[in-house]
């Protein structure tokens, strides 16, 4: 029978959730259970990466996770990212870069970034980089202080 | 959606044992679900039972000589990371990149994008052209099939009821390429795509273009007009003309049968020319 209670650890906690539907999305999961609403739904069908969190360490698309296969997993959100020294660095870089508007579409920039420099780091060729940014959108289309930010953090991780 | 029972079995005659349980038509497989949660949302499937493949020991990927084979529930992000794949198979690494976006593919799997057998699958037209083959294990056991002949049309494979795809095997390492035409050149669904490959075996070529319904497929006119290792223009002329005025290509929603006759000349021409054979 399916399971009632699951662990995730999230932002480095430890946390038991009772009686989560098996149908419900770590994205909501996060955002009315666990109160952490800095992960932001966009769209809800994969599209624009507003909902990326790290599972494990990699960028992942909570709208489309359900709670219950993520049974288990490290969760780190935008509320905990700072605590990471490359999501702290990506922090510090969109900060310097502006690359923000109305903000809607930075967490998910933020974690995005964080989880492709903790994969490739500056192995990765700064087109790829910037390639593997293409997940996610920004509705005010400020790109080319997100692109200024994403390169940055890039280069200051040598 | 209504609600589900999820089950995550750890072995696979547990997890043939769950689907063997419920009517096939209560019963539905979860990888990375991806393509699997929009069913559920649409109300197109309503199973009463949910099995993950999560915790079976499928994700894997094994290089054995020209062969590679890889597990079904491996996360496409974790195959375009093998550090032979982009030199060994060049197609296939494209193909994976041009599915989604990096997140997506920490989820998605092979297994999955075989399992929905999209008509624009990026992955389906590259296995085409490379002969992979589908190793599936079900109640009578296990058998291996061709993609070609896993792949029926949208939604429609050969797999019976209670059969899973255990892995993919590529049975050799072929110099290749994909190339796709989008509205938006990354994280977008292909209108047309075209992927090619030469087997150092046979001294042949094949092309598979993908895109349109039912079903993505291998065009043996255009690999014939294409001859050996080394095309000549005329060759390449011959084979984009064959799939352009014969290939079963049709409209949908996306794009008319017009454009997309007119996008296979040039997928095919640089597709071709992309393709590394030894030091040509
Ligand atoms: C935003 C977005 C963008 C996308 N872009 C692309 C793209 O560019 N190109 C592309 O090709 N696809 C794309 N897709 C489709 C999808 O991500 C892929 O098809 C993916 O590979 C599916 O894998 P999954 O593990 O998530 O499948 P799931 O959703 O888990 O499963 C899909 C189907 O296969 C079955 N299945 C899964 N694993 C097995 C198995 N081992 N044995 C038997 N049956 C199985 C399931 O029951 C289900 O019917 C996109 C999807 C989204 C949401
Ligand atoms: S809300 Fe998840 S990708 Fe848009
Ligand atoms: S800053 Fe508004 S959506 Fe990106």
């Amino acid at each position: 029978m399916t399971p009632s209670e699951i662990q995730l650890r999230v932002n480095g906690r430890p946390s038991r959730i009772d009686s989560v539907p098996t149908d419900e999305r770590l994205l909501d999961t996060l955002r009315w259970r666990l109160g952490l609403k800095g992960t932001k739904e966009g769209c809800r069908t994969g599209m624009c990466g507003a909902c990326t969190v790290l599972r494990d360490g990699r960028g992942t698309l909570s709208c489309l996770l359900l709670t219950h296969e993520a049974d288990g997993a490290s969760i780190t959100t935008i509320e905990g990212i700072g605590s990471d020294p490359v999501g702290r660095r990506v922090l510090d870089a969109f900060d310097a870069a502006g690359a923000l508007q109305c903000g809607y579409c930075t967490p998910g920039f933020v974690m995005a970034l964080t989880g492709l420099l903790r994969e490739g780091g500056r192995s990765t060729p700064v087109d790829e980089m910037l390639e593997d940014l293409g997940g996610n959108l920004c509705r005010c289309t400020g790109y080319a202080t997100i692109v200024r930010a994403a390169r940055s953090a890039r280069e200051e991780g040598a | 959606m209504p609600a589900f029972d999820l089950v995550a079995p750890g072995t696979s005659d547990e997890a043939i044992a769950e689907l063997r349980a419920s009517d096939p038509g209560e019963v539905a497989v979860v990888a990375g679900g991806t393509d699997l949660l929009f069913d559920l949302d649409d109300g197109r499937i309503t199973p009463r039972k949910v099995v993950s493949l999560r915790r079976l020991p499928w994700r894997t990927l094994d290089w054995n000589g020209p062969t590679l084979t890889v597990g079904s529930t491996l996360p496409l992000r974790e195959l375009e990371n093998d550090p032979e794949l982009r030199r060994r198979i060049p197609g296939l690494y494209a193909a994976v990149r041009a599915v989604g976006s990096v997140a997506l593919r920490h989820q998605a799997t092979l297994g999955g994008n075989l399992g929905r057998s999209a008509p624009a699958s990026d992955l389906v037209p590259m296995l085409l052209a490379l002969d992979a083959e589908v190793d599936l294990v079900g109640p009578k056991g296990e058998r291996r099939l061709s993609v070609d002949r896993f792949v029926i049309g949208s939604r429609r494979t050969a797999l019976a009821a209670g059969e899973l795809i255990r892995s993919v095997r590529i049975p050799e390492a072929r110099p290749s390429a994909y190339l796709l035409q989008r509205v938006r050149p990354f994280h977008d669904i292909s209108h047309m795509a075209v992927a090619v490959a030469f087997s150092p075996t046979d001294a042949r070529w094949r092309v598979a273009v993908a895109g349109f319904p039912p079903r993505p497929l291998r065009f043996p006119e255009a690999e014939e007009a294409l001859g050996g290792s080394t095309p000549g223009a005329a060759d390449i002329a011959r084979a984009a003309e064959a799939l352009a005025t014969r290939a079963p290509i049709v409209a949908d929603k996306r794009a008319s049968e017009e454009y997309r006759r007119q996008l296979v000349r040039p997928l095919l021409a640089r597709a071709i020319a992309a393709t590394r054979i030894g030091d040509r």
